[in-house]
């Protein structure tokens, strides 16, 4: 067995006319996390629908842990753990028995069910909470259930789709700690994700979907370089300010955009250092700023320059 | 939160890896979960009784007049009439229920984990008709001991007949049930499920010999509860409950019931193996 614990060549999905998935390929090499980046209706669900052998692929194949994922579905479920974007745990059982429920149905004695649990609860910082009803548990703790209910069988490979959606930023962190310390274990991690910070964060290596189609791959840092720049956003404190503030802001070697709607002025910039030259502009041409921010490329910024590389081939 | 590093996540070397437990282990596993639901959740338990019992309540005030007039079987009270045809019409509402919460598990994400894992996923549509079946047969008995003891339900036919009645009107329900998951596991939407079973369900109960002898009926009406299969289910429950001769029509609502049944366990099985995510 090679040593990349998912492999899609080709995959194609169409729903009636509808193609979800076109021609899409990637590798995953074990103990790494690959960050799938892409936009509501981009295909990510359905390519880890595919690979979860919840959805046989129209065309092309896949395999996961080294199994065809239509031909050995079974042996693929044996070995995946899937954490959906909505918490899937069943309310009206308690966190224990939530977990209990899919041990059991992995195989494992009533003992072995009931340890495996308390570990998780444990892990997931759950123990206060094992006996209540899933129903009465907060978001984040539903969420952190969920995740706990996707690792009882130890699986080799874990798709989280949209994982942090809907967290509030300290339960994102915890969600990160966790992923980080998955693969620190050696478990292979397929993300999705609409953030690129998150991408970059987590994943080794981020390929973007966009309509089904894989538009760009590589690191976080290489996809960076592609999209560009950074930009300096300024709001003026008076809208008279604007001209002084261009002129002032071209002279300096910046190709600044105004921003007449919300009284800004924008400009891109290539280093940090950057904001400096910026900062002395404005003050040489006398400008009041209200507001300064720089800001990182989105995958907003991502998708706009990969569309404009296609339009300029 | 804070995440202590630790080996229990994902650790394999401790112990073997699990596989996937057998299909009879599977159906005991998600019956009892099923079950374990109920009694996490009592409330469910409590309205599913309370409302045959106030159509018990009700009916035997409303219709009590009736007993005696035309087509009325000589000599019984209008509670022992009732009360059969209220196993096979709680029955029948039994069953849609089965399906509106297979598709309740579909929207809230639980059949999706469960999908995820090495198992078949015909057990899940089996655990829960099963879970569903002993559910029931809880609510008959609760509801024919409140008849008994507030009704002054005493039938003709004694315990041993309407024991029988009692099973009828289980086996009735369990082959719907299998039709509702059917129609459950092909729909997938709640709102829709709902429509379906609520417009069955009336026309069903009202249009048979469930609340008045047929005879009593407008003629158009008459046709349609004579074609209504739920007539004759309820006709056998009543003719075992109150000692009359039974006839051919305890095998033919057993009949249907199968054949339904055949039907139901097909079309769910095939619609439940369709994909879930689309």
């Amino acid at each position: 067995m090679n040593d990349n614990m998912i492999e899609v060549d080709g995959v194609g999905k169409t729903f009636d006319d509808v193609t979800a998935l076109d021609d899409v390929s990637l590798t995953v090499p074990r103990g790494t996390v690959l960050g799938l980046l892409g936009h509501n209706g981009a295909g990510k669900t359905t390519l880890v629908n595919v690979l979860t052998t919840m959805l046989p692929p129209t065309t092309g194949s896949a395999r996961v842990a080294g199994f065809d994922v239509v031909a050995r579905a079974r042996e693929v479920r044996g070995r995946i753990g899937l954490t959906g974007q909505f918490a899937a745990v069943d309310e009206d059982l308690s966190g224990t028995d939530n977990l209990v429920l899919i041990a059991r149905l992995l195989g494992a004695s009533k003992r072995e069910a009931r340890a495996r649990a308390d570990e998780l609860l444990d892990v997931f910082d759950l123990s206060d909470a094992a006996s209540r009803l899933a129903r009465t548990y907060s978001g984040g703790m539903r969420r952190r259930l969920d995740l706990a209910a996707s690792l009882v069988g130890r699986p080799d490979v874990i798709f989280l789709d949209e994982p942090t959606t809907g967290l509030d930023p300290v339960s994102r962190l915890g969600l990160w700690e966790i992923v980080e310390n998955l693969v620190g274990d050696g478990t292979t991690v397929l993300l999705t994700t609409q953030y690129l910070d998150e991408a970059d964060r987590l994943a080794d290596a981020i390929t973007v979907l966009a309509d089904g189609r894989v538009v760009a791959s590589g690191t976080a840092a290489e996809l960076k370089a592609q999209v560009g720049r950074r930009a300096v956003h300024v709001t003026l404190a008076a809208a008279t300010d604007a001209p002084a503030a261009m002129t002032s802001l071209e002279r300096a070697g910046l190709q600044p955009v105004r921003d007449e709607p919300h009284n800004a002025v924008t400009t891109p910039v290539h280093a940090s250092a950057d904001l400096a030259v910026v900062v002395r502009a404005l003050d040489d041409a006398g400008v009041e700023v209200a507001e300064l921010a720089l800001t990182e490329p989105s995958l907003d910024d991502v998708y706009l320059a990969l569309a404009k590389q296609k339009i300029a081939a | 939160m804070t995440i202590a590093m630790t080996p229990a996540l994902t650790t394999r070397t401790l112990t073997t890896r699990w596989q996937g437990t057998g299909f009879a282990n599977q159906i005991g596993i998600l019956t009892g979960r099923s079950l374990r639901a109920l009694v996490g959740n009592p409330k469910l338990m409590i309205f599913s009784v309370l409302q045959p019992l106030i159509m018990l309540l009700l009916f035997s005030q409303v219709f009590s007049g009736i007993a005696g007039t035309g087509g009325f079987p000589p000599g019984v009270s209008y509670i022992d009439y009732l009360m059969p045809a209220i196993l096979v019409t709680t029955g029948v509402g039994a069953a849609l229920q089965s399906g509106i919460g297979l598709v309740t598990d579909m929207k809230n994400g639980v059949l999706a984990r469960l999908r995820s894992l090495p198992i078949n996923p015909s057990s899940v549509l089996v655990a829960r008709s099963v879970a569903d079946l002993i559910r029931t047969a809880l609510q008959l008995v609760i509801l024919l001991v409140a008849a008994v003891v507030l009704f002054g339900f005493s039938p003709a036919g004694g315990v041993l007949g309407v024991f029988p009645a009692f099973l009828l009107a289980l086996a009735v329900s369990w082959s719907l049930s299998w039709v509702f998951l059917a129609i459950a596991s092909w729909l997938r939407n709640a709102e829709t499920m709902q429509t379906v079973g609520f417009l069955a369900m009336f026309p069903l109960m009202f249009a048979s010999s469930a609340f008045v002898p047929i005879d009593g009926l407008p003629t158009w009406l008459r046709v349609v509860a004579t074609i209504n299969p739920l007539t004759y289910a309820v006709d056998a429950s009543r003719h075992l409950a109150l000692a009359m001769p039974v006839g051919s029509g305890v095998v033919g609502a057993l009949l249907a019931s199968a054949g339904l049944l055949t039907v139901g366990v097909v079309a769910a099985i095939r619609g439940f193996r369709r994909p879930l995510a689309a």
